[in-house]
């Protein structure tokens, strides 16, 4: 016997959570005031808000807190009211995450929204952002999110960022590159690659953050870093590490 | 009346004893028993419908399936829905349409901006009568009330489905910020007011005023 046909859920502006997922893919968010998110993330609301780009000049005091990152000014906006306001991503996971007076580094396709408690940095790291204060950020991940403790070496498409621990570096299976087999395939590339000769190494304390899939979010490119001694230069492309 | 479950999310299983449920042609994935499957042209409505549709440019490309025995129905893994209507109207995509109750009358409505805004042209598939009916989203679809004094804003690339007695308010945020590039990147709204649901999935489609 074949159960009954379920009713489905049904929200309104009353029973959607305030600051928490309606489901594993959509996520709500009570704004009283301000919040940033990505272009395009929003998918419907209750209430009153308004949409601007951060260019907007009301915003000139926000953005000295919470706003330091010129290169992806042009794929942010404050949403601004008051209001219940669901999140997607093309149907990725989402979820939030607090931060308390902490940091955290995050590739930037997997960022969707954040409160202005939090600062949001542009990372040394290319295409890469690090929030830093105290507050609640909304990020989408393909599958859900692992969380691991360093030492550890990532793939770096899995990689979604990583909390407290100091940026990472690169790892490459030197002995099998230099090793007979690894040599010859590398030099006429025949027979293929494993495609696993290069790792993201962390260590120190902290905690990485893990997608169950190898599917790298886009972030649009977002320009150079200004051009400056020391500065580390992005090639542009979405992987931001995998350029350099 | 054919009976409609779900097996797991992106599969649809309907259990019929002699009467027939419309579907998207070439949904089917499995059946059991004795089915006959004809394809609808315009979709079943007459020649009129045909006409209108052809007119509209609201394609959809339905057959009818009659038989006994349990026909299973998915569409590309994308999540179904099911609705249940008690005479209410629904108005949904076609393209978001997989299967419905053969007793539910299907037509078309002008949606005007909306649709155009989604890329989906100025008219929209409607359904009538007392039945299920099963939808698609890309993700599983949220389902939200409005109610008077409780209107709800959507995004059009979000936008599935809608039932009740409901307005629809095309808003357009776009100004002389969006042409240099400063945008708020939701510049295409659609306001529902009255009373009444809609279905939104946790994804966007691609959309003319998507990246505005």
């Amino acid at each position: 016997m074949t159960p009954p046909v379920s009713a489905p859920v049904i929200h309104d502006v009353n029973t959607l959570p305030s600051g928490d997922n309606v489901n594993p893919y959509a996520f709500s968010v009570d704004v009283q005031g301000q919040w940033f998110l990505q272009k395009g993330k929003m998918i419907a609301y209750y209430g009153q808000l308004s949409f601007d780009g951060v260019g907007h000049g009301r915003f000139d005091r926000l953005l000295a807190g919470s706003f330091h990152s010129p290169m992806h000014a042009a794929d942010w906006v404050v949403a601004e009211g008051s209001g219940k306001m669901l999140l997607a991503d093309r149907s990725f996971d989402i979820n939030s995450y607090d931060l308390d007076d902490g940091n955290l580094t995050i590739r930037s396709g997997n960022l969707l929204a954040y409160e202005p408690g939090l600062a949001l940095k542009q990372s040394i790291i290319p295409g890469f952002l690090t929030l830093i204060g105290t507050g609640k950020f909304v990020a989408a991940s393909n599958g859900p999110v692992i969380f691991a403790e360093p030492p550890i070496r990532v793939d770096p498409e899995a990689l979604v960022g990583w909390a407290d621990c100091p940026s990472p570096c690169h790892h490459y299976d030197h002995q099998y590159l230099r090793g007979v087999l690894g040599g010859v395939r590398r030099l006429t590339g025949l027979g293929g690659a494993s495609g696993e000769e290069h790792q993201y190494e962390f260590v120190g304390a902290g905690t990485v953050l893990l997608q169950s899939s190898e599917q790298v979010m886009a972030a649009r490119p977002t320009g150079a870093t200004p051009g400056q001694q020391g500065v580390p230069r992005q090639r542009g492309g979405v992987g931001g590490l995998l350029d350099m | 009346m054919a009976d409609f479950t779900l097996q797991g999310s992106k599969v649809l299983a309907v259990r019929m004893g002699g009467d027939s449920v419309k579907a998207k042609n070439g949904a089917m994935v499995a059946y059991d028993g004795q089915m006959a499957f004809k394809r609808l042209s315009g979709g079943g409505e007459g020649i009129r419908g045909m006409v209108t549709r052809r007119l509209a440019g609201e394609s959809m490309t339905m057959m009818e399936v009659k038989g006994t025995g349990t026909c299973y129905f998915a569409d590309r893994a994308s999540e179904i829905n099911l609705v249940q209507l008690g005479g209410e109207k629904l108005w949904v995509e076609a393209s978001n349409l997989l299967c419905t109750d053969g007793g539910l009358r299907t037509g078309t409505a002008f949606t005007g901006l909306r649709g155009a805004s989604q890329g989906n042209g100025l008219f929209t598939t409607t359904l009538e009568g007392a039945g299920t009916a099963a939808i698609m989203s890309d993700g599983p679809a949220v389902v939200l009330r409005v109610a008077p004094g409780m209107p709800l804003t959507v995004d059009p690339g979000a936008y599935v489905a809608h039932t009740g007695n409901l307005t629809q308010q095309f808003q357009s945020g776009v100004n002389f910020r969006t042409v240099i590039g400063e945008g708020g990147g939701e510049a295409f709204q659609i306001r529902f007011e009255g009373d009444g649901l809609v279905y939104v999935q946790p994804s966007e489609r691609n959309t003319i005023g998507g990246d505005v």
